[in-house]
């Protein structure tokens, strides 16, 4: 029974690659290497249907996903940059330093925050989170900050873009990680905690030199967890990025990421009748779906030791 | 600390798990038959803000008369056979067919507020008959009819040469005349501002970045001081739209450059002007203009009046260069008398772009809006109903009297282009 329900997820992870490779075959094919370093995604749907290569093409369009990728690595390098030092004090603070009547219902609140689904995060983004950054946050940071590069120039009226991503992607990966850090934390060995204690270390050195180094392994893999969840992340991103073709100059501008153009653009292969838009789309999933699977797999490789079981409900898209 | 699953299987046994897994997902599809058995006895309603007449309209009898035309044009009328106007059935719930689903229209969110209203007033005349009404961008719309998961698919444009060539079978019907205007958030000004097609291609490709540019100063003379020294940010839509259509295929008609360099469609490569922000809808582009200070959109007539329109919200509107070289507002003698200017020259294939045409007075950026429809329908009930709604919205007495088409903005067809409509909706067939 289980050897036919593990082999039924084998066969439909299979399934999936298998239906993106037939559909992405043309753009494969026609687009070659120049689909990933291209910045230019043009699909003129008014244009003729042309042969290019034996497969039929929009005459005029160019298929280039640089920008996405780009950008799927922006927002996430910043999720990554903010949300991991605030995912590790939630950690550091719920295992070694707060009572057991405090951490208990804290944890329990952090992990609930990893099961709202993302696109209630996009919305209170789009409510909250943006008259604050045009007001507040933004010019704040454009005038004492601008020597960091790309926090200088202009501040635009509009509030979405990479830092907008950036902070909200940051909300969403904290549970995750802030949840397996402090698990991994809480393995630690009780001798070797204690025994700092007896020899006189304050806990702040305890949680420094024996708890954090025990733990290193897990909270590198909690962390790269995060950055695969960051990396699929396609509502709340669509909703805060503001749909840029182009790559921005400061953290203020628009940004897009693959996940989030792909979500906002799927309509647009309805438009191409000669089916590479379509082609294209699929290839570009086939290049996210690589890029997650790489990451999650890694991450799963470096957390195996043990603390990773407990937490595996958290993990989801 | 183990997990819930590994407790639960210490504690329980694997049959327990397996049984615990099969009680879970009885539950679960006992609770989904209950709600679609529920709900399939409940007439669904999606009107949302508009109003819904509970009082049927008096049925009127039909005499279709020639809106006011003007003098210019020839009286003379053009050689197409006149198409009798249709009768509807008399109104109730055995009148027409009753129908397994409802009549789905998605699409275009420009005119996606009159069909909500259309809808909403066809139940009240044919009960049984309930039609399901959504936005989703006019691609969306044109990509559903193709795929034949949609039956009316609303478009601002018609169909492309190359997706009528895939597509043969579907047909473009004009269902209204609706027009787009030009929106922009800057506070102190006391007039509206003048822009011509120039322009507005100049904001578009980042040549014209300031508020107080020479370009927009030399058009608006009267209120040049008023300009204030702020970057333009300029709005467009991130999803496959007609009203990205319309407004590039203005730009397109009015500078070759932006003809050649970005052209017209539902989604072009916008050019890299740094600030600019894409939204989504006519909504979010509403929201976004009112949101960001010194923005200028593109957005649809039906989101300017009303309570919560762009007037209401305080937005300013741009009077358009037409082609007569006037700044033309957007009111509806200007509209009706671009549309009065050239719908002579429609085809019966009704694929017809009223954009930037002639007339002193003619408002430049008109269209007429598409119903998208199979005419193979693989279901002669479902045919029926279909003709029978798409007469209902197209008779000046019933969908496109001044009761409805008021409320969003638009100008109902000419009695002649009617004719070549209600030619079309004939051809729906099973």
């Amino acid at each position: 029974m289980t050897a036919l329900l593990g082999g039924s997820a084998f066969l439909f992870l299979f399934m999936i690659i298998g239906v993106l490779l037939i559909f992405a075959y043309p753009s494969i094919y026609v687009n070659g290497f120049k689909f990933l370093v291209s910045g230019t995604w043009n699909t003129p749907t008014s244009a003729s249907v042309v042969l290019v290569d034996g497969f039929k093409e929009l005459q005029g369009a160019s298929y280039g996903i640089w920008v996405f990728f780009v950008g799927t690595l922006l927002t996430s390098a910043m999720a990554i940059v903010i949300g991991v030092p605030i995912s590790l004090g939630v950690a550091v603070l719920l295992s070694q330093f707060a009572p057991k009547r405090v951490a208990s219902p804290i944890s329990f609140c952090v992990e609930l925050l990893a099961g709202i689904p993302s696109v209630i995060y996009g919305l209170w983004a789009f409510l909250v989170l943006f008259p604050i950054l045009v007001h507040t946050i933004e010019p704040a940071l454009n005038r004492y900050l601008y020597f960091i590069p790309g926090f200088g120039g202009r501040v635009y009226g509009t509030p979405s873009g990479v830092l907008a991503s950036g902070l909200i992607l940051s909300l969403m990966i904290v549970p995750i990680v802030a949840s397996i850090s402090r698990d991994a934390m809480a393995q630690t060995p009780l001798e070797l905690t204690e025994g700092g204690r007896a020899l006189g270390m304050t806990k702040w050195e305890v949680t420094r030199k024996i708890v954090l180094p025990y733990a290193k392994t897990g909270i590198i893999g909690s962390v790269i967890l995060g950055l695969g969840r960051a990396l699929g992340e396609t509502m709340a991103v669509a909703i805060v990025c503001g749909g840029a073709g182009y790559l921005p100059t400061t953290i203020y501008g628009a940004i897009n990421s693959m996940a989030a153009f792909m979500a906002l653009n799927f309509s647009d292969a309805g438009s191409d009748v000669s089916g590479m838009t379509t082609s294209a789309l699929a290839e570009l999933a086939l290049v996210l779906l690589a890029v997650t699977m790489l990451v999650n797999v890694v991450a799963r490789l470096m957390v195996r030791r043990g603390f990773f079981s407990s937490a595996e409900h958290l993990v989801q898209v | 600390m183990a997990s819930f699953s590994e407790r639960y299987k210490k504690r329980h046994g694997m049959g327990g798990m397996v049984l615990g897994v099969v009680v879970l997902v009885v539950i679960i599809v006992a609770a989904l038959a209950g709600y679609f058995a529920a709900s399939s006895t409940i007439t669904a309603s999606t009107s949302t803000t508009t109003s819904i007449i509970t009082t049927t309209l008096p049925p009127v009898t039909v005499t279709v008369t020639n809106t006011a035309v003007s003098t210019s044009v020839s009286t003379t009328v053009s050689t197409q056979t006149t198409f009798a106007t249709p009768t509807l059935p008399p109104k109730g719930s055995s009148s027409l067919p009753t129908l397994a689903s409802p009549i789905s229209e998605a699409g275009s969110s420009l005119v996606f507020p009159l069909f909500q209203l259309w809808a909403a007033n066809f139940t009240t005349m044919y009960p049984n008959i309930q039609v399901n009404t959504a936005a989703g961008g006019s691609g969306a719309g044109q990509t559903g009819v193709e795929a034949g998961t949609i039956t009316i698919g609303g478009s601002d444009p018609f169909l492309t040469n190359a997706q009528q060539a895939a597509y043969p079978n579907i047909l473009d019907i004009p269902v209204a005349i609706s027009a787009q205007q030009v929106n922009y958030n800057v506070p102190g000004l006391s007039h509206p501002l003048n822009f011509t097609g120039n322009i507005l291609g100049g904001i578009y490709n980042g040549t014209i970045t300031y508020w107080d540019a020479a370009a927009i100063k030399a058009v608006n003379a009267g209120d040049a001081s008023q300009l204030p020294h702020q970057l333009i940010v300029p709005l467009h839509r991130s999803d496959s739209s007609g009203d990205t259509n319309l407004f590039t295929t203005y730009l397109s008609d009015t500078s070759p450059s932006w003809a050649k360099n970005f052209g017209a469609g539902n989604t072009i490569s916008w050019a890299n002007v740094p600030g600019a922000a894409a939204e989504s809808g006519n909504s979010g582009m509403l929201t976004g203009c009112q949101q960001t200070q010194y923005s200028i959109a593109y957005i649809g007539i039906s989101y300017e009046i009303g309570s919560s329109g762009a007037v209401a919200l305080g937005l300013g509107t741009a009077m358009l260069q037409n082609l007569a070289g006037k700044f033309i507002a957007e009111t509806q003698a200007n509209i009706q008398a671009s549309v009065n200017a050239q719908y002579i020259n429609t085809p019966p294939s009704e694929r017809y772009s009223l954009i930037y045409g002639p007339g002193a007075t003619s408002y430049p950026i008109v269209n007429y809006e598409y119903a998208l429809v199979n005419m193979h329908q693989g279901n002669a009930n479902l045919a029926l109903d279909l003709r029978t709604l798409l007469d209902w919205a197209t008779l000046p007495n019933y969908g496109n009297s001044p009761f409805f088409l008021n409320q969003v903005g638009f100008v109902p067809l000419p009695s002649s282009i009617a004719q070549l409509t209600w030619a079309q909706i004939a051809e729906i067939t099973v």
